[in-house]
């Protein structure tokens, strides 16, 4: 369905759902970081930046209690978090980067193991994209088969056009709802012409080619090229759309605590550390390697999509200044 | 005669980190001298104060302390020749990033106590205990453990009565 | 803003070349570290060369931000440590080396220091191709006392002109302290429920070499790891606790955070203590023991009953 709505039409959606009880979770400015966030209201959206982490965390938080336990005398009480209590949300203004990331996360949270926690919140969502009109030279998500203006993850998807409001576009039932729920909001498409979207300057990646070569060389003095100079920190995998490992902790005393699920990285020399004292990934490069060959060959082993959409976040957080984009387009012309 | 007990409003929980050769014996001392201190204090013993690693501090706010109190040797009597000395570093700097961070000082004190000193104990841990009642809890530390990323945050019954009843 | 004279860095870039490819050729050193121009405009990154025809990779300019002392460091086992090795340094980075000298880290006689006469170099590299001026370069740079690295085995013939700036860590710390314990507390905690504790902080820090960091023990966890608001406060407290008296003002705790969280303030915050109270203060110097390591019998204990 498609349909327009202006910026005031669209504050007052925002505002009204607030005021119903729905969560809306925007892009806003926390201490000076642009962050996705729930908004008390419209008037603390911004749509101009970037958030600096991606808009996974709506599903997969940074960290998350899964189970609770207290002991009284001999008596040990273990209670699970119940989904139900998850709140109903409103994901608004995700940059097409972000959206497409959460479908290719799909496929892992419900694999082998229906993960509830991912797919309950994944169920009281609506996520509403919003197409992007400025990109860096980090920015490479028409490289990996994306661009500014991709609806993939997106319920309801919104263009800016010239003269104010949005075209907007729904891809699913939620999409649908949104607008049918509110429906003296939007009004018909009209004729204005889109702003003018985003041109990120890299050239399309030979995805194929990139895989068959990753096949090949787990063993190569690349990865050796590209990270000895790691420091091993997790910043590119916590501002990744796409990376979804967790580590998981109790935290509490004898007498009552949590089991907490929050973001790990492969980065970290502890990820693979081994009750034992061995770590089979005893060097960055190794790791490196393995945060490579996860998005661009197991992931496409095992779910045939990659697991990177080109957001760029990695590019600039590194704090040495690995750039993935810089090293998929060195394997590709190999 | 013992003087009639207190009640007050509100009973702080104070934590002492003390070392075993000055301040634990003056505590003791005190004791058999059947002086009378608030019973809000905790002991903690430790071989000495250069032992008291500034994270046990922010551990006991953190487990819910309201006050905290290090003590130990007079410098030049520690057991160990110098580990009051490199203590009394140490806490000169923390106090300071502590109050940096925002954390009241008036909830940390540190003392000299030596063995001989029972009424010195019974002073310092009175004066913490009444002036940390005077400030009532320590709510910073046990609202942060409350708290939690947005997103992992989830509806509970309590706070939603909480949130409704704004 | 007005920009900043780094016209200086074409003729160092020169310099550094070479040096390092002599150094490399002559067998003084087996490796040089230091820093080469990446993919993006203006971008750079560290590298590791032991190829004297790979000297011509080496550069400096604005954007060679980071501290390369981190990687002498007992933590970093992939950079090979045998023999001698060569390595670019900023004054900045220079204090931090002579810290690791100080704690018996690394000696002086394996190492071949190639000083940079800096002006300053850019606060964030998020867009590398970003203009040096008053407004861009990093805050330490507003308050740097070491432009020139003195005690080094080479350094390029060239004087960086450089400005009077704003000291901005100076301006801001006052701002702070002139707060409530409760203004503050809101501030830090604004800050601090950014976090995520992905690390860069720790492991971008030349003095973070800990072969395990008591922040990631569990058995007993003394500090929470998981980044929640709690866990991140008191990271951030135990970090700057650790780092009082060593850290050499690198600055690349703040500048690594990808949550922008201002890290270097509380170092800044320590170490105007640490003048104050014992007259120490970070230097080429290498000195036997940091402040926190020693003690005098006349230290102040006004605080102590």
């Amino acid at each position: 369905m498609q349909k327009y709505i202006n910026q005031q039409n669209l504050n007052t959606l925002l505002d009204t759902l607030i005021t119903q009880g729905i969560r809306v979770v925007a892009p806003r400015m926390n201490a000076g970081t642009p962050l996705y966030e729930p908004i008390a209201g419209a008037n603390e959206m911004i749509t101009d930046q970037l958030p600096r982490r991606s808009a996974k965390e709506a599903f997969f938080p940074v960290c998350e209690d899964i189970m609770t336990y207290e002991k009284e005398g001999q008596k040990v009480t273990v209670t699970d978090i119940d989904p139900a209590r998850f709140p109903e949300t409103l994901l608004f203004g995700v940059r097409p980067c972000d959206a497409a990331a959460i479908p290719v996360l799909d496929a892992v949270f419900s694999w082998d193991y229906k993960d509830e926690f991912f797919l309950e919140r994944r169920r009281k969502t609506t996520i509403v994209g919003l197409a992007c009109t400025a990109a860096d030279d980090a920015c490479f998500c028409t490289a990996v088969g994306l661009s500014p203006s991709d609806t993939k993850g997106s319920d309801l998807f919104l263009t800016p056009l010239e003269g104010g409001g949005y075209a907007c576009e729904s891809f699913s039932d939620k999409g649908e709802a949104l607008i049918a729920n509110n429906k003296e909001l939007f009004t018909e498409p009209n004729n204005s012409k889109s702003l003018p979207l985003a041109e990120p300057h890299t050239e399309k990646f030979d995805l194929k080619k990139v895989k068959a070569w990753l096949d090949e060389h787990f063993e190569d003095p690349l990865w050796d090229g590209v990270a000895v100079r790691c420091v091993g920190c997790g910043a590119c995998a916590f501002v990744c759309p796409a990376c979804h490992c967790f580590d998981i902790v109790d935290e509490g005393t004898e007498k009552a605590g949590k089991r907490r699920k929050n973001w790990d990285a492969c980065g970290f020399w502890k990820f693979t550390h081994h009750a034992s004292g061995h770590n089979p990934r005893d060097g960055q490069p190794k790791r490196y390697r393995n945060r490579i060959m996860h998005k661009f060959k197991y992931y496409d082993d095992k779910f045939g999509q990659t697991l990177c959409t080109g957001c760029g976040r990695c590019v600039r957080v590194c704090p040495v200044g690995i750039d993935i984009a810089g090293i998929v387009e060195e394997i590709s012309k190999k | 005669m013992h003087p009639e007990k207190q009640t007050h409003a509100f009973e702080p929980k104070i934590i002492a980190f003390v070392c075993t050769w000055c301040t634990y014996a003056g505590a003791d001392l005190a004791g058999t001298s059947r002086m009378q201190y608030p019973s809000n204090v905790r002991v903690l013993k430790f071989p000495c104060t250069g032992r008291i690693d500034p994270v046990f501090i922010l551990k006991a706010f953190q487990q819910g302390a309201d006050g905290v109190l290090v003590s130990g040797c007079h410098p030049g009597d520690c057991h160990y020749i110098a580990g009051n000395f490199h203590a009394r570093r140490r806490f000169a700097v923390f106090r300071k990033l502590l109050e940096f961070i925002g954390v009241d000082l008036n909830r940390l004190q540190f003392s000299w106590v030596s063995a001989a000193e029972g009424g010195k104990w019974v002073e310092v841990v009175t004066d913490l205990t009444e002036r940390v009642r005077a400030m009532g809890p320590m709510t910073e530390f046990k609202e942060l453990a409350m708290e939690e990323q947005w997103s992992g945050a989830i509806n509970t019954p309590e706070l939603q009565e909480a949130y409704n009843s704004i | 803003m007005t920009p900043i004279d780094t016209s200086i860095y074409a003729a160092i870039t020169d310099a550094i070349q070479t040096e390092a490819g002599r150094i490399l050729s002559e067998g003084q050193v087996t490796a040089v570290v230091g820093y080469a121009a990446a993919r993006r405009k203006g971008s750079a990154q560290p590298i590791v060369i032991s190829n004297p025809d790979d000297a011509q990779k080496l550069i400096f300019t604005a954007a060679c931000v980071n501290n390369l002392a981190v990687y002498l460091t007992k933590a970093k086992k992939e950079i090979p440590k045998t023999g001698k090795i060569g390595i670019v340094v900023k004054g900045c980075d220079l204090k931090a080396l002579s810290g690791l000298m100080g704690e018996s880290q690394l000696k002086r006689e394996d190492l071949y220091l190639i000083g940079v006469p800096c002006a300053g170099v850019l606060g964030s590299t998020v867009q590398p191709a970003t203009e040096l001026t008053t407004g861009t370069i990093a805050a330490k740079c507003t308050e740097c006392d070491a432009h020139l690295p003195t005690g080094c085995d080479f350094v390029p013939n060239q004087t960086p002109i450089t400005p009077e700036l704003e000291q901005k860590y100076a301006v801001e710390i006052a701002r702070l302290e002139a707060l409530t314990p409760a203004e503050r507390w809101a501030y830090w905690q604004e800050q601090f429920s950014k976090c995520i504790k992905c690390y860069a902080c720790r492991q971008v820090c030349p003095f973070c070499f800990c072969e395990q960091c008591l922040c990631d023990r569990n058995k007993p966890q003394m500090v929470e790891t998981t980044p929640r608001p709690a866990g991140n406060t008191a990271w951030h407290i135990v970090r700057a606790m650790h780092l009082a008296g060593r850290c050499a003002g690198c600055a690349e705790c703040e500048r690594v955070c990808p949550m922008d969280i201002p890290l270097n303030l509380l170092n800044r915050k320590m170490a105007k203590e640490l003048k104050e109270l014992y007259d120490h203060e970070a230097s080429f110097e290498v000195l036997d023991k940091g402040p926190l390591t020693m003690f005098t019998d006349k230290d102040d204990q006004s605080f102590i009953k």
